[in-house]
């Protein structure tokens, strides 16, 4: 595939349209229309933003040069991450910046966890990230049982990683549906959406919802399996390397999608620590850094695993990579339920925790990062401060770095694989 | 661990420890040298800046910036909390050492009101622009009180007080001339206090 | 006049004739159905004929107004993920005739509105759906757009999307299974075949938001 760069010169009917109009335009004895380059262009030549830069990088982003237009890609969009506003700067199809407006999903979930009980709160973060339901809960579990100083027992921790294996495993394969939606591909994700199904209705079965389960609680897990989570649990066992294959099958070796993917938002490992950027991402740069073998939690000590990374760290290794976390959340599952001990599913702790006064700070590899929950309790039934770091947020900080140089068309294709989710974004 | 950063780093105050936590406290001004030291130094290289916080802790006391930091030479998370100004709640952006600070430090301006110097970017990032508080500091309080502070914006949309929901269910402004097959009876008119919801089928 | 027949034509009396079958497509061009006295009263139904005789034609059109519903993909937050799957394999939504999820308003019918909607949000949706063209419907999807949801107390979230858009159907959950959603579907089928719904009082009103000083849209 080509490559097309800022220097390059291409024939831009832009400028063939704008000496026309201007010609046009002194015949007529008019002023030409156009401002002149690096001056900032207000509202009433481009219509974003609507109100004098606040800051440098907001001028230097909305001043245009020579043949640059500002693209609003707006708050609803065919991708399907969710209401992000992407504001980009071409230069006919090449970008020059990208400046992301976030906050149309803010929902004030942290403002409002400081009115809630300890356990409301696990309630209230479930929408946050909401692909990964199971995490957005874990990380907040642990916290309050640190602030508590309780343990929950074994068997919940077993539990606990099996289902947050399990959404890790639809997480990512909804990964791949979009990645392919994302490029035009219609296929692969309804092959996701009915892996998903499968799953999801297994944690139906288990927690009675099909999506923002509320299933943690601090001190364990609130149902213990049962017959109809462990009969669909085999039978999904069964089918799903098949049925992930047959997915994979239809990308991978995909022409369209490796010259799409392949030196895509190459993102260097050094980069990628410096912005924030973690999990699969992370490692598809290189770097071999998982929360569970670098800080483990749970009972992730006792099962054997691989941190396994990618060379290249653009968008053909991030969605390698997703592909490989599948796998080894399957193995993982494997040895879950090989080991799952007997016992209560959910310590002794009064509806209304009260914790001494302290902090804590837990986090779990969700499917897209680091996902960290740091609290604060001041002794009463509520938390005093309860922050959640969502990886996606952080994750976003790339683009604007990724994208300057290449196509628009592009935006989409590496926005998708690095899988931002908007409800974590804006929380 | 607790050695380590007493030797390189000085001038801490309160530094305490838990299973899986080292946590130290500084004052705003020395937040970024003590950050930079911590990324920079051989045995400490705290490489990663895994979360920025931001904590109010009420109408007089102070703002705490958190950061939590990792690294592969040491067990557990490291744990800073610089100590801000409530009443001049300024620090020095670590912009400079992270980029990926960036957005974090933009959410805590937006949601606290502290200003970080040195972030070429420091605008909302989840209200809109021209919101003019701080939601999660400890006075602002939820609603009934939120579309009544201060805070909510120029856009009516931000204020649902000055909606007015009878405006979908009034009669229409327009009206229709009368039909000829039905002569002196207006076509499809609408009687005072009825609207055309209330018909299943226009007539 | 509104009824703009050409002169010549003298009134025609009912139940002499059968009705021609012209299908008008959904952009609601009225000058081909004017000739033969079907074009739409703006506040719906048909007017002169075919209102006297019980109307096939009015069925007819109804129908499939109702079995080709082409939603906005206007999914905003976890009821997207819901309602993406009830359009997938799985729960079928293409068997009523919904799958493709436009991208355009301009080409959609249905908003269907799957998500939290925050203030900042509500600018652009409420655009949205101003410029969806008519016939247009809209369904609340999930507690959040019913009336604020687990979301009640916040400060950014608009407690209701009926505060800012008329909706026909709400479908409760939080969020609602794919059944849900369909049944709701079929409850807005309902609606379109008997033309009730908001959208037929919601003609011809003008301005339909309020302009706000500093409005430069």
């Amino acid at each position: 595939m080509t490559r097309i760069d800022a220097e390059t010169r291409i024939p831009d009917p832009i400028e063939l349209d704008r000496l026309e109009e201007d010609r046009l335009r002194t015949v007529a004895g008019l002023a030409p229309l156009r401002t002149e380059s690096g001056e900032y262009a207000g509202f009433d030549q481009v219509g974003i933003p609507d109100r004098p830069p606040q800051t440098d990088r907001e001028r230097d982003v909305y001043s245009l040069g020579e043949g640059e237009m500002l693209v609003n890609m707006g708050p609803q969009h065919p991708s399907t991450h969710g209401v992000m506003r992407l504001v980009v700067k071409v230069r006919g199809e090449i970008i020059v910046d990208i400046d992301p407006v976030l906050g149309y999903l803010h929902r004030g979930i942290e403002k409002l966890c400081e009115n809630a009980t300890y356990t409301t709160v696990l309630t209230y973060v479930d929408p946050m990230d909401y692909l990964s339901t199971m995490h957005n809960e874990h990380a907040p579990a642990i916290a309050f049982e640190k602030l508590y100083g309780i343990r929950a027992p074994k068997r919940a921790e077993y539990i606990r990683a099996l289902v947050v294996e399990l959404n890790r495993i639809f997480s990512h394969g909804l990964m791949m549906g979009f990645l392919a939606l994302d490029m035009g591909g219609i296929t692969p994700i309804l092959y996701a959406f009915i892996n998903r199904d499968e799953i999801v209705d297994m944690l139906s079965a288990i927690s009675g919802q099909r999506m923002l389960f509320n299933f943690f609680r601090v001190g364990g897990v609130n149902f213990d399996m049962n017959d109809e989570f462990l009969s669909r649990l085999g039978t999904w066992r069964g089918r799903v390397l098949k049925n992930i294959e047959m997915n994979e099958g239809l990308i991978t070796g995909n022409e369209i999608f490796r010259s799409r993917t392949i030196n895509m938002g190459t993102l260097s490992g050094q980069d990628a620590i410096s912005l924030g950027v973690t999990g699969p991402n992370l490692r598809a740069s290189g770097v071999p850094f998982d929360i569970r073998k670098a800080q483990p939690y749970s009972i992730y000590n006792e099962l054997e695993f691989d941190v396994i990374t990618q060379e290249g760290g653009d968008s053909y290794a991030r969605y390698l990579q997703r592909i490989a976390e599948i796998k080894q959340s399957i193995h993982l599952i494997d040895q879950i339920i090989d080991k799952m001990p007997h016992g209560p599913v959910q310590a002794q702790v009064p509806g209304i925790i009260r914790p001494k006064p302290g902090r804590a700070y837990a986090a779990v590899e969700s499917p897209r990062g680091l996902y960290s929950v740091y609290a604060i309790s001041d002794g009463g039934p509520n938390p005093y401060r309860f922050r959640m770091r969502d990886p996606s947020f952080i994750s976003l900080q790339a683009l604007p770095k990724l994208m300057p140089g290449r196509l628009v068309a592009d935006t989409m294709a590496v926005m998708a694989s690095f899988d931002p989710v908007m409800g974590g974004v804006d929380k | 661990m607790r050695l380590l950063t007493e030797r390189v780093d000085s001038g801490l105050r309160e530094l305490w420890t838990d299973e899986d936590t080292v946590e130290f406290q500084v004052d705003a001004a020395r937040a970024h040298d003590v950050l930079r030291t911590l990324r920079d130094d051989e045995e400490l290289s705290f490489f990663m800046l895994a979360d920025a916080a931001a904590v109010d802790y009420g109408s007089g006391e102070r703002f705490e910036v958190v950061y939590h930091l990792f690294s592969w030479k040491h067990p557990g998370w490291l744990r800073i909390r610089a100590h801000v100004d409530r009443a001049d709640p300024r620090i020095a952006s670590i912009t400079d050492l992270w980029e990926g600070a960036m957005f974090h430090e933009r959410e805590m301006y937006d949601m606290m009101g502290i200003v970080f110097e040195g972030n070429r970017d420091l605008r909302r990032i989840y209200m809109s622009p021209d919101y003019r508080s701080f939601p999660q500091r400890r006075d602002f309080v939820l609603p009934d009180d939120a579309a009544d502070s201060s805070a909510a914006g120029v856009n009516p949309l931000e204020r649902p007080e000055t909606w007015d929901l009878t405006r979908f269910n009034r009669a229409p402004a327009v009206t229709f001339p009368t039909s000829e097959l039905r002569p002196g009876a207006p076509a499809e008119a609408v009687e005072d206090g009825k609207t055309l919801a209330d018909q299943s089928r226009p007539r | 006049m509104a009824v703009d027949r050409p002169k010549s034509t003298p009134p025609p009396t009912p139940a002499a004739q059968d009705p021609p079958i012209v299908i008008a497509d959904q952009a609601g061009s009225d000058g081909l159905l004017r000739q033969f006295g079907m074009e739409e009263h703006p506040q719906g139904g048909f007017h002169g004929l075919l209102e006297v005789i019980p109307t096939k034609a009015d069925y007819i059109l109804d129908l499939i107004r109702a079995n080709s519903l082409w939603p906005l993909l206007s999914g905003l937050s976890c009821c997207a993920i819901e309602m993406m799957s009830t359009a997938t394999s799985v729960n079928d939504i293409d068997r009523f005739g919904m799958f493709p999820f436009r991208a355009s308003p301009r080409q959609a019918d249905v908003l269907i509105v799957a998500g939290t909607l925050t203030t900042k949000m509500a600018g652009p949706l409420v655009r949205l759906w101003e410029q969806m063209p008519e016939p247009k419907w809209c369904v609340a999807m999930g507690t959040c757009t019913t009336s604020g949801g687990r979301f009640k107390r916040s400060y950014s979230v608009v407690q209701g999307v009926d505060r800012v858009m008329p909706v026909d159907v709400y479908v409760p959950g939080c969020p609602p299974r794919p059944e849900g959603l369909i049944y709701g579907m079929m409850k807005l089928h309902e609606l379109v075949k008997q033309r009730r719904g908001q959208w037929s009082t919601y003609v011809d009103r003008g301005p339909q938001r309020t302009r706000w000083e500093g409005d430069v849209r």
